[in-house]
């Protein structure tokens, strides 16, 4: 994984020293809470509900063992023993006092990490697919790339006050794990005919309250104009996007009200005088980021594919985990194993400073120390050896790390909601929390397949309920919480937005209804292959409409 | 009282200096000034201006004042750096409006020369020459500044002057 140099040691060295001066000025009175707030937020200092909550870049989700130990220590001594990783592949923090967020940034600092940009209108930190570097289907890693973008982002002098948050994620295969088309840039690396590497580049999708598909703006960008074109389409957006209102200042709006065509026209127009310019990437420079990323020396581990097999015969447990925690590697010997932090009736995306540590040094011992953080809220030990599965699951299980749930109905994205978020119209927490214990047993899971549970406290998505299959929003109706439900939503290479079933439901009858749904899907199925998602698909809305309210539309 | 400061300190009695009247006029009226024949423009450059539309006249301009009309709002830095980079425009660009400390370094990497400010705090720091930035870059700006090593990466730059 990219080590800092002293550059960069030095360049985070000087943005905690500005911090650091920022808050004492604050603290002393010389800024107001209004000028403040867009420099706290642009080092992941957000005011929530009751305290302080600091946010922390883990770019594009890739940790090592240090760094993990150092985010246990932070929970440990600055927090209440927790820390909690979010969608965006980042950790927050929800009770840091302000006079000792410079000291924590310095914490991280000597780890090579920083809370740079993880708010605020500016660039925010770049995600990419979980797998990256590990899984079989992708013509290259798309980190290095993430790492060049994230470099090239921070403090940028132009693009710092842009008219709203602006999120890029890159993937690297056709099979999209990093839902770049919901971001307000999505690349997607791949090759041309002649073999050469360069990106598929979409823009303006978005969730949030005007949820939007992005659109594909280019379809072979050579990897050496990666910065010359992102210069170009975030400086039309910085001088074109919207600024009267929050709500239309992403660039999905400006796509929608300019025409992606004429868009893309105003695009293409500034790039044509940035093109070949000293933003061209030399391919020594990509080449030496791509060093960074050099795959880990993964010998031939043939004995553990019998082992393996014993194991699961003997223990149906482990057998289970197994098969929905650990993926296929690019190296048959080995797998990439979920390390789900949604534990039947948990906070989705918790984790004890204790657990992280346990974490870390299984990825050491055992995972070549990487661990991966992913936008659906759990972590990844990219590439353990078949053979060391067994071990790994016992000190998981011994935990509290071992459900094996991945991807399964219990595996909800939850945002903090009304237990944190000064935005909040209702709480996500507590129904998710609900909804995970009702379908709880673990052979109804795996009946039941495939199924993805997003929750959102708001509109403003955080929990990405739009692309959820089942998708839940807390709305505010009359003073009391109301839970809004959408089907149909994805965000893969099919990305679709879910559609509003009906009326909302209150927060005691909200779990009921979702296994409404669930049983209308199981009864409906053509078979067990056809997941939720496939059987929605196929025949709409009508037959969940008429189980959640068909009694009540014909009483009426 | 609004206090005008350059990197090489602040400006007394600046010709430029808002008072009772503006000393700038619009986009418009300068390129019609101009038109007339008039030279030594001090130029208002609005958040939502085309700045390229000055191209055919900047040899007659002495100034763009950049309004930054709140903190929040960053179209000056892509004015400025279009100014530079595209027009090839050299004469002063002064940032005014709400100008505060915090955007003083990256306005003077994108090539803002000098600054206009009312906020007092502001005008504190930037009298006693104790700006907030960091001298180390990961991207190549309109104000001139230097690879850190001929082995460093392309986008990397460094403030000559980085104290
Ligand atoms: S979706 Fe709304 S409630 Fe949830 S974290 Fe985001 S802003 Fe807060």
């Amino acid at each position: 994984m990219y080590r800092y140099d002293e550059f960069d040691h030095e360049f985070v060295a000087g943005r905690v020293a500005q911090f650091r001066d920022q808050v004492s000025r604050r603290l002393k009175g010389d800024i107001s809470e209004d000028a403040f707030k867009p420099l706290r937020l642009m080092n992941g200092v957000y005011l929530q509900l009751h305290a302080y909550m600091l946010r922390v870049a883990i770019p594009y989700g890739t940790l090592s063992s240090r760094q993990m130990r150092m985010l246990a220590h932070i929970a440990r001594r600055y927090d209440r023993g927790y820390g909690h990783f979010t969608t965006r592949q980042n950790i927050q923090y929800n009770w840091p006092k302000l006079g000792e967020i410079p000291d924590i940034l310095e914490e991280l600092a000597s780890v090579e990490m920083h809370a740079i940009q993880t708010s605020g209108n500016c660039i925010r930190n770049v995600t990419a697919d979980h797998f990256a570097g590990a899984s079989a289907d992708e013509v290259a890693d798309p980190r290095p790339y993430a790492e060049i973008l994230r470099q090239w982002s921070s403090l940028h002098p132009e693009f710092s006050f842009l008219p709203r948050k602006f999120k890029i994620a890159v993937t690297a295969a056709e099979h999209d794990r990093a839902a770049i088309q919901v971001h307000d840039i999505g690349l997607q690396l791949k090759k041309n005919e002649k073999g050469e590497l360069g990106f598929a580049v979409w823009i303006g999708g978005g969730q949030g309250r005007t949820p939007m598909i992005a659109k594909k703006i280019k379809d072979f960008l050579p990897e050496a104009d990666l910065l010359s074109y992102v210069t170009a389409i975030v400086r039309v957006y910085n001088l074109h996007g919207r600024r009267d209102n929050k709500f239309k200042a992403r660039i999905k709006i400006l796509v929608h009200e300019t025409g992606t065509e004429e868009l893309t026209a105003q695009i293409d127009a500034e790039w044509a005088q940035l093109r070949g310019g000293e933003l061209t990437l030399p391919a020594e420079d990509i080449a030496s980021i791509q060093a960074y990323f050099a795959p880990p020396p993964l010998t031939d581990r043939p004995e553990g594919w019998a082992q393996l097999a014993a194991w699961k015969r003997t223990d149906a447990d482990f057998s289970a985990w197994v098969a929905q925690n650990v993926a296929p590697h690019r190296h048959p010997d080995y797998g990439m194993v979920t390390i789900s932090l949604k534990p039947i009736g948990g906070i989705p995306g918790d984790a004890s400073a204790e657990q992280m540590e346990v974490i870390a040094d299984l990825a050491e011992e055992l995972g070549f120390d990487e661990i991966r953080v992913t936008h659906e809220q759990n972590l990844v030990l990219p590439h353990v050896a078949l053979a060391d599965l067994e071990p790994l699951y016992r000190a998981l299980a011994a935990n509290g790390l071992a459900t094996a749930n991945a991807g399964l109905i219990t595996d909800i994205i939850a945002c903090p909601g009304l237990d944190y978020c000064a935005l909040a119209n209702a709480r996500s927490i507590p129904v998710a929390q609900e909804i995970s214990e009702r379908f709880g047993d673990a052979a109804r899971q795996r009946e039941i397949g495939d199924l993805k549970i997003k929750i959102s406290g708001c509109i403003n998505a955080c929990g990405h309920h739009h692309v959820g299959h089942i998708g839940i929003l807390g709305v505010e109706k009359k003073g009391a919480e109301l839970y809004q439900i959408t089907l149909g939503g994805s965000a893969d290479e099919n990305t679709s937005i879910g559609e509003i079933i009906g009326r909302g439901f209150e927060p005691e009858r909200i779990t009921d209804a979702v296994e409404t749904i669930v049983e209308t899907y199981l009864a409906g199925r053509s078979n067990d292959k056809e997941d939720f998602l496939a059987y929605y698909r196929r025949v709409g809305s009508a037959p969940f409409k008429d189980a959640l309210y068909g009694e009540k539309s014909q009483a009426a | 009282m609004a206090l005008i400061w350059n990197e090489t300190g602040v400006v007394e009695n600046d010709r430029f200096a808002s008072g009772e009247e503006t000393p700038f006029i619009d986009l418009d009226a300068a390129l019609t000034a101009a038109e007339e024949g008039a030279n030594s423009l001090a130029v208002l450059v609005a958040p939502g201006d085309d700045v390229s539309r000055l191209a055919p006249v900047l040899d007659r301009v002495a100034l763009v004042a950049l309004d930054f009309p709140a903190f929040s709002d960053g179209r000056g830095f892509s004015h400025a750096t279009l100014l530079r980079d595209r027009l090839g425009y050299e004469g002063e660009i002064r940032a005014v409006g709400d100008v505060q400390l915090d955007q003083v370094p990256f306005m003077l990497r994108v090539g803002i020369t000098s600054v206009e400010t009312r906020h007092e705090p502001t005008a504190r720091r930037l009298t006693e020459m104790r700006l907030p930035g960091v001298g180390l870059h990961y991207q190549p700006s309109a104000r001139r500044s230097q690879r850190p090593s001929e082995t460093s990466y392309s986008w990397r730059r460094r403030t000559a002057d980085a104290g």
